[in-house]
Order: structure tokens, then C-alpha cells, then sequence
């Protein structure tokens, strides 16, 4: 049994891939968890592999083919072909607020979904996915049960964190959807970043939102956005989402409070 | 008009730099190599040369600087021993970049003052050329080369001359010095190899993505280095045969040097001043009547593998001496890389070693003269222990 | 002397590439921007082993530093050269992290500011080896949790202060050496438009939080840097050929303890700790009040 992961650096998806070795482990079988090697940083694509045999396994490539894809963001799927190589009859796990039908993916596959951000604000009161999904992961797959993920998670962390974490487990695995095939369904298009023109929206949790009425052409937001997003017209910052991450900083820095974070919908 | 002067080797090695109008030379003591940048320092106050000369704080900051300064003009450095290990990381960079930078190392050991080859052995996989010389005259003149070899669009690879350190470095003899105009006509002005002004920033982002990009194939790098060492075996005897046109000298092929090899039984196979002394053992065994000649190995990299199989396949046997040690490995470093190159032939020639000279331990006409006995008496057939010995 | 910039003076060229793959809230990321703009066409940068190759998506030339530590060598290198031919209109100019500086670079960075070679040398100081994960630098506020100073029975964090380098560079007696803060960006645009043309070595240490490091949500990033001189864990000040001046003076220094707090590194340490670091600070702020207007030593 191969699976993949995709998250965002930040999300833990290596550290929940690491959990999941672990208590799979901790349920008989043996377990490779891989992570993509490379500088990760908060926010931007990553991926993580894991593998599930009955013995110590030898293959040490990366997985290509793999039975199953577990999400950690439900925007990913716009900018990285997160189904790519699924195995027909294959399973996608996402981190989705919506239905298995609703969530842009279509195929020769089933896709269970979870809406592991608001379990994760409302639980752990940041947006970290990677052990919520682990609850649906095990409702979903009956590979492992919930008792191994807790004593994984209690190696992992403990006191209050470790709790937290195991509530959100416990919460997922009570919220996910039964997998619905989606192989009537039209995929949405995914749209590779081009280089140099870098379309990093989909990395955004929150939205800053611009009341140009109250903008007084200051510049504080232009020059202290790390990403170059915001330019000035007529003399009012104007916001390119395209190239915004959602950081805040503008929201924080503007002098008059002209611009309001508001969380994204999906 | 070309006249001679004598001197040591250092001197001739910074006569090379100035012969080929350097314009940046990074410099740091270390002995037996610090007379070179001392010379360069009085050829630059006298204005006999006219280079940026910057005293650095170390080697990995003259190997740094002057591989940036070689993005834009010709450049020198030079050192020995400690300092060329100090030198590594930057030295791996130079040729990912694949800067034309030419440096003097006098082979210093890595433990000790006395000369071996541990210094540039330990950069054998940098993918920096390596040339090796016999005399003071073969300094200047293959450091002239150098520049050539490195510059040259087939290879654009950081190239090392290098001789022994005392034994060359501090000794004097009469070196016939080029006329200034014949080597501008040998040597044409520096190319700027790499596009690092403001108003090129597209193609220096070309340039980088080709040269640098790992989505495309990681190995690359590393693919295309291999190319342009290999095309050096060609530049190399290009260069060698015109320098012979231009100053009447030359070095064997410009890879290996065969002395006295015609008709010969077995062949002794030796570097630097090892094979400079060995000339005269050759001598000696000739007058007597022995059928053993010699190969110089000039270019250690590229390593002269055709030339090799070729003289392979003319001799019974190949005695090699090696001025290095690869611990854990059976023989030394020329040793292991010559019997890889004789592998392919249908018939291989019986190959000994000879561990000599390590930390300066010196080797004498009559030492040599022993491991080409016994090397002729393994090209007869008969039974010769052990494979490899401490000369 | 430096005069800060009115951002109403920025024109609208950028030399950088919108958006790019450092993390959400990277101060880094404004510093490379600002940078950029004002040095402009007439840059040639180096780079070093940092979170530059993230953030750097600058249109100018640049050469990619394997060399973590050669950032000094390199840029001199490249100086000199340049100097050569003639090209006296290129601004050599390095934008290095603090370990590239304080540490692993900090032999060259010296040698370089003694041979005062023509460059500029800007660090954004995330006080962390943040590129690989958050390791304890030379730059890193005493008491401070990285990955490599963890809280924990037996360890309170770093150990040591954060090493004083703009006065370290400052005593080599440089043309330019300047501390500032994203948070004040005008204040720093001043800085390097007032270095950009100064032949020799020119120097700024900028203040540059790391929310992925320090531990806060990433919005904070410029509230953070500002807290920092409003408290003076972080003065903005400069030395011209010896001379030092601050070029912003806060009428009172808020206390440093609820800034330290606001910062997940420092979520752990006590009052006495906040203490001893608030005793640096009042210190520190008192001499280089002391010597504002006057030689630096």
C-alpha cells in the first residue's frame, strides 16, 4: 500500500506522516514514511510519502503510483495535480469543508472528505491539519485504529498540546464523508505556477480586503508587502491577489485600518 | 628577443602569471609557495605588471575571490599543501561555474613541509585540470599553457600547474624567458566567460538556468564537466604542439612525456621531479644495456588513458611510482588510475608500484634504478613480491 | 549623514519579481524588495547560503553562493574586477544573512571592511540559521528558543548575548555602517541611498523578524521589528567614518518585557531573565546616547 501526501509547509504533513508510520507500526504492520527532501517553507507545496507493508521495506524510490492521496489543503488541488499517477479505484482523502463531489476533483477514483481547518481553528485554535486528517485516514481506511494514532501522538507531544491534538483526531474521525465516486464528475483545471509569475493565492487562509474610501495613499502596505503584491493606483493601494499569501502584514501596518482580514471561503 | 635568467622555480611560476598580463592575483603566505606571490608584489610595484594584487585573509578567501574576479578578467592565485585543502569548498564552485581560473600549486604534504602530491590528490575530484612539471622552465612554460587550456571554449575549466615544493620552488636554474609580444600572440586577451554586468542580467538568468537549474537534470552539471575535462586531452596537444611553434618547446604530447621508450621492455611511470631524476636513471640503465624507459605523466587530469593503453600494449611491464597514498586502497593514486586505464586491452602488461617520496623522503637516481630492475625483471617473466612496496 | 526617505518619493520601478516562495510574513522578503529598488540597475549581487534563494527573485545578475562563508572573498572578487574594466557605475552588493555575517562569513566580512573594498553589504538578521530550520546564530537574542538552544529542564535557550556586530564593523573605521528595521522603511531607504554611491565598504544590519522561527503569526512580522527599537532591544543608528549617530530616537523605551513575551522563542523565560535583558538594553542605549554625535570610540 503506497500513499501520498500533499500539504503546505507548516501544515506538519511530514511530522503526520511520521505519526502515522508510527502508529501503523504500533498496529502490526511495517511502514516507511518518506518526506520530500528539499528546504520547506511555510506555506508553499510540499509532499510526503508513505509506505505499508508486512515486512521492512527495500524500495527507497519515491512513490509515483500510489493507492492513496490525503490532502492537508483544500486549495492545493488548483496549483499541484494532486491525483496524478492515482491508481484506478483509488482513494483521495481531502481536507475539504464540502461534499467528495463538490471538491473539483474527478476521476476513476473516490474522494472522502474532511473539514479538517475548522476542526483544527476550532480544537487547536491554529490551522494544523496534518493530525485531524489522521482520524479520517483511519475512518476512512480501517488500516489503523484511533488508540494507535493517540499513542503515537502522546510520543509525539504532551500535556495540553498532545490532547489537543488527540480531540481533533477523535473529532475528525466522527466528521469525515463516506468516499463517493467521483468518476462522473468534471475536474477542475489544474493551473501549473509559471515561473516567474509565481500565483501564490491558493496559499492564503485569510484575505486582506481593501476599503480604498478610507486609503490614504500612504505606501506603508506597498513597501512592507514581502511579496511585491500591492501597487498604487491613482494614488490608492491596489492589492494583486494573484501574488498575495494572505500574510496580514498590510492589515496589521495600515495606518488608518482601512483594510480587514477576512477568512477565505471555498 | 627571449633571453635567459636564472632562477628558482617560484619565480618562474610568477613570470608565467605576469607573461600572461594576470589582472587580479589573490595572495596568502604559505611555504614553500610564498615566494610566488612575493615576486608577483615587486613585479606590481616596479610596474612591470599591472593586476589588482589583494592580500586575503586565508585561502578559501583567495580561491573565492579569484574565482569571481575570473567571471571578469584573468586571474591568478597560488598556494601549497594546508592552504590548497583550505581551499576545497570554493574550489568545487569554481567549476560548478565553470570559471577559467589558473593556480600555481607548489606541492607541499598534508602532513609536513616537505613536498608529496597528498595537496592536489585531495582535490583530484574537484573537477580543477591538473598539470604537472619536471624543471623551472617547464613552470613558466606550462603556466602559460595553462591560461590556454583553461580558457579555451572546448573546456572552460579552473586548470592547476604544479611542481615539487623545495625541490623546484627554491632551486635555481637558467629559464629561457618568452618575449612579451610572442606570448600576447600565443595567449589572446581575456573572454569574459560569463555575462555579470547589470545591463546582461538576461543572459547572466540564461546562463545560470542552463548551468545551475536542477529541475532540468540534476546530473547535468556534472555531465557537461565531464565533457569539457575529456575535450581537454584534444586542447591540451593543440596547445602544446603551437606553444612548441611559437618557443621551440614542448612536453612530450602535452599529456605524457615518453623518454627513451623505443624498443623498450618495461617502462617506468612517474610525475613531477620523480621523473625529472628518473630521466638519469634511464640513462644509466640504457648505457648498460637495459630495455626500460620511461613516461612522465604531465596532465593527471585528464588522465592520459589512450596514451596508456597504447604504450600498454607495447611493454611487458610498467613499474609506477607514486608520490601519494591512497589509504585503503592497494597502490597509489597513478598506480590504481593506470591500471584502470589498461583494463580494456586484450593484453595487459605485469604493473608494479613504488610508494616514494612521501614528505619529501628523498628519492635517488639509485633507488629508481632498483624498481626498474625489478620492473625488468617482471617484464622476463619471473616471479617479483610484493605488488606494491615502500620505495 | 543619512536623511530618511518619504515613501511618496519611491517611483514605481521594481528589480524584483512579485511573489515568491519564502514564508507567509517574511521580513526578509521586504528587505530583498527595498533593496532592490533602491540599489536597482546598477546592481550585481552575491549570494550566500540563506533564505535569499527563496525571497531573492531579483532581476539584477547574481552568483549563487555555495560558499556560505566567502560572501566577503567573493564580493571582493568581483569589486576588484569590476573596478578593472573600468565599471566603477556597479554596486557590488550582498544581501547575507546574520550567520553568513556574524559567523560562518564573519572572517571575510572583517577582512573585506578592513581592505575597505568597494561594496555593500546588507544583513537581514532573522537572529537564526532559519533556512534549515531555526539554529542558533551568533545573532541570536540571549534566552531565545531556537532548535538548537531548545527550553527544557536543563537549558533556558541561547546562552550567550547577541554579538554586537554593527559596533564590530563600526571599529574597523568603514565609510558606511548603519543599523536598521523594516519597520521604519523609511529610515532605511535613507540608509542606502545615502551608501549607494560611497566608495568603499559600505554596512547594514536590518532588523528582519521570522515569524516561522520567532514564533508569531506571521502578520506581526513589521509590529514585531518595531517593538524592537521602540525598545531598544534593536537602535537605529549609524557610524559615518567614525561618527556615530542615532537616527531614531524613541522619547521613552518601552520595556522590553511584553516585546520578549509577544515572541513564542521567548514564551518561557522569567522575570529575571526579562531583567537581566532589560539591563542590557538601558545599558546599551545609555552609551550609545553617550556617544551620539561623537566618535564611536
Amino acid at each position: 500500500m503506497e500513499i501520498r501526501f500533499h500539504g503546505r509547509g507548516g501544515q506538519g504533513a511530514v511530522t503526520g506522516v511520521r505519526i502515522l508510520a508510527t502508529a501503523l507500526f504500533y498496529d502490526g504492520k511495517f511502514t516507511q514514511g518518506i518526506p520530500m527532501y528539499g528546504t520547506e517553507r511555510r506555506g508553499a507545496p510540499v509532499v510526503s510519502f508513505l509506505r505499508v507493508g508486512d515486512e521492512r521495506i527495500n524500495e527507497r524510490d519515491l512513490v509515483h503510483e500510489p493507492d492513496m492521496v490525503v490532502v492537508l489543503d483544500p486549495l492545493l488541488g488548483r496549483t499541484v495535480p494532486i491525483t496524478e499517477g492515482l491508481k484506478k479505484g483509488g482513494l483521495v482523502l481531502i481536507n475539504h469543508p464540502k461534499g467528495g463531489k463538490e471538491t473539483g476533483l474527478g476521476g476513476k477514483f473516490k474522494v472522502a472528505t474532511v473539514d479538517a481547518t475548522s476542526i483544527a481553528l476550532e480544537v487547536i485554535g491554529r490551522p494544523i491539519t496534518n493530525t485531524a486528517i489522521l482520524g479520517a485516514f483511519a475512518k476512512v481506511t480501517g488500516m489503523v485504529t484511533l488508540e494507535a494514532i493517540e499513542k503515537a501522538i502522546s510520543e509525539q507531544w504532551s500535556g495540553r498540546v498532545a490532547d489537543m491534538n488527540v480531540r481533533a483526531v477523535r473529532k475528525a474521525y466522527e466528521m469525515v464523508s463516506e468516499p463517493v465516486d467521483v468518476s462522473g464528475v468534471k475536474p477542475v483545471d489544474v493551473v501549473k505556477p509559471v515561473p516567474g509569475d509565481r500565483d501564490v493565492s491558493s496559499w492564503r487562509l485569510f484575505k486582506p480586503e481593501m476599503d480604498k474610501g478610507k486609503c490614504i495613499g500612504c505606501r506603508r502596505c506597498y513597501i512592507l508587502c514581502p511579496e511585491v503584491a500591492i501597487s498604487m493606483v491613482d494614488n490608492k493601494a491596489d492589492i494583486n491577489y494573484r501574488y498575495c499569501k494572505g500574510c496580514g502584514i498590510c492589515v496589521e501596518e495600515c495606518p488608518v485600518k482601512a483594510i480587514e482580514f477576512v477568512q477565505e471561503t471555498i | 628577443m627571449a633571453k635567459f635568467e636564472v632562477m628558482v622555480g617560484n619565480k618562474a611560476v610568477a613570470y608565467a602569471a605576469k607573461l600572461a598580463r594576470v589582472k587580479y592575483v589573490s595572495a596568502f603566505p604559505i611555504t614553500p609557495q610564498t615566494t610566488i606571490v612575493q615576486y608577483l608584489a615587486d613585479m606590481i610595484a616596479n610596474g612591470e605588471l599591472d593586476a589588482d594584487y589583494v592580500n586575503m585573509e586565508g585561502e578559501l578567501s583567495c580561491q573565492s575571490s579569484a574565482m569571481t574576479a575570473a567571471t571578469t578578467v584573468r586571474s591568478f592565485t597560488a598556494t601549497s599543501g594546508p592552504g590548497l585543502l583550505y581551499m576545497h569548498h570554493p574550489m568545487h564552485m569554481t567549476t560548478w561555474a565553470r570559471l577559467p581560473l589558473v593556480m600555481a600549486v607548489v606541492h607541499r604534504s598534508t602532513k609536513g613541509m616537505q613536498p608529496d602530491q597528498m595537496d592536489t590528490m585531495s582535490q583530484r575530484d574537484t573537477g580543477w585540470l591538473m598539470i604537472e612539471c619536471q624543471n623551472s622552465q617547464e613552470l613558466l612554460d606550462t603556466g602559460i599553457m595553462s591560461f590556454k587550456i583553461a580558457e579555451d571554449e572546448r573546456v572552460r575549466l579552473p586548470t592547476i600547474f604544479m611542481g615539487d615544493g623545495y625541490i623546484l620552488s627554491y632551486t635555481s636554474e637558467p629559464v629561457e624567458l618568452p618575449a612579451q609580444e610572442e606570448v600576447d600572440a600565443f595567449l589572446p586577451p581575456y573572454k569574459r566567460p560569463y555575462p555579470m554586468f547589470p545591463e546582461e542580467a538576461k543572459e547572466a538568468m540564461a546562463l545560470m538556468s542552463q548551468m545551475w537549474n536542477p529541475f532540468v537534470d540534476p546530473q547535468n552539471v556534472w555531465k557537461q564537466q565531464q565533457e569539457a575535462a575529456m575535450n581537454a586531452k584534444t586542447v591540451i596537444r593543440e596547445v602544446n604542439a603551437e606553444f612548441e611553434k611559437w618557443f621551440g618547446r614542448s612536453y612530450g604530447n602535452g599529456l605524457v612525456e615518453e623518454y627513451k621508450c623505443e624498443g623498450v621492455e618495461a617502462v617506468l611511470v612517474a610525475m613531477g621531479t620523480i621523473a625529472s631524476t628518473a630521466k638519469t636513471a634511464i640513462d644509466q640503465l640504457q648505457r648498460d644495456g637495459r630495455k626500460v624507459g620511461l613516461v612522465a605523466i604531465k596532465s593527471f587530469k585528464p588522465f592520459p588513458d589512450d596514451d596508456f593503453q597504447r604504450i600498454g600494449a607495447d611493454v611487458k611491464a610498467m613499474g609506477v611510482i607514486d608520490r601519494n597514498v591512497s589509504t585503503g586502497t592497494l597502490g597509489g593514486i597513478t598506480f590504481t588510475e593506470l591500471r584502470h586505464s589498461l583494463y580494456d586491452l586484450d593484453e595487459r602488461p605485469m604493473t608494479l608500484n613504488f610508494h616514494a617520496g612521501m614528505r619529501g623522503k628523498e628519492v635517488r637516481v639509485e633507488d629508481i634504478k632498483r624498481m626498474a630492475e625489478k620492473t625488468l625483471k617482471a617484464a622476463r617473466g619471473e616471479k617479483v613480491t610484493p605488488l606494491v612496496e615502500w620505495a | 549623514m543619512s536623511k530618511p526617505v518619504p515613501l511618496s518619493k519611491l517611483d514605481e520601478k521594481e528589480f524584483i519579481v512579485p511573489a515568491n516562495s519564502a514564508c507567509q510574513g517574511c521580513a526578509g522578503s521586504i528587505v530583498a524588495r527595498i533593496v532592490s529598488k533602491v540599489i536597482g540597475e546598477d546592481m550585481v549581487r552575491q549570494e550566500v547560503a540563506c533564505c535569499g534563494p527563496a525571497f531573492g527573485n531579483i532581476t539584477q545578475p547574481v552568483f549563487y553562493g555555495e560558499v556560505f562563508e566567502g560572501a566577503g572573498a567573493m564580493m571582493t572578487g568581483f569589486a576588484r574586477a569590476f573596478n578593472r574594466l573600468g565599471r566603477d557605475d556597479i554596486r557590488v552588493t550582498g544581501i547575507i544573512g546574520d550567520g553568513g555575517t556574524t559567523d560562518i562569513g564573519f572572517q571575510g566580512l572583517s577582512a573585506s571592511a578592513e581592505r575597505n573594498e568597494d561594496m555593500l553589504w546588507v544583513c537581514y538578521d532573522n537572529e537564526a540559521y532559519m533556512n534549515t530550520g531555526g539554529q542558533r546564530s551568533s545573532a541570536t537574542t540571549k534566552f531565545a528558543a531556537t532548535t538548537t538552544t531548545p527550553v527544557g529542564e536543563f537549558s533556558r535557550g541561547k546562552k550567550e548575548r547577541k554579538k554586537p556586530l554593527p559596533i564590530l564593523v563600526g571599529v574597523h573605521r568603514v565609510p558606511y555602517m548603519a543599523t536598521a528595521s523594516v519597520a521604519y522603511p523609511e529610515d532605511f531607504i535613507g540608509k542606502l541611498q545615502y551608501a549607494k554611491p560611497v566608495k568603499g565598504f559600505r554596512f547594514i544590519q536590518v532588523s528582519a523578524p521570522c515569524p516561522t522561527g520567532w514564533n508569531y503569526d506571521p502578520r506581526y512580522s513589521v509590529k514585531v521589528a518595531k517593538e524592537m527599537v521602540l525598545s531598544g532591544l534593536w537602535p537605529l543608528y549609524e557610524v559615518v567614518e567614525g561618527a556615530l549617530r542615532i537616527t531614531y530616537k524613541p522619547k521613552e523605551l518601552k520595556p522590553v518585557k511584553d516585546v520578549l513575551r509577544s515572541q513564542g522563542r521567548f514564551r518561557h523565560i522569567t522575570d529575571e531573565e526579562v531583567d537581566e535583558i532589560q539591563g542590557e538594553v538601558d545599558e546599551f542605549w545609555g552609551r550609545l546616547q553617550e556617544k551620539d554625535g561623537g566618535p564611536l570610540f
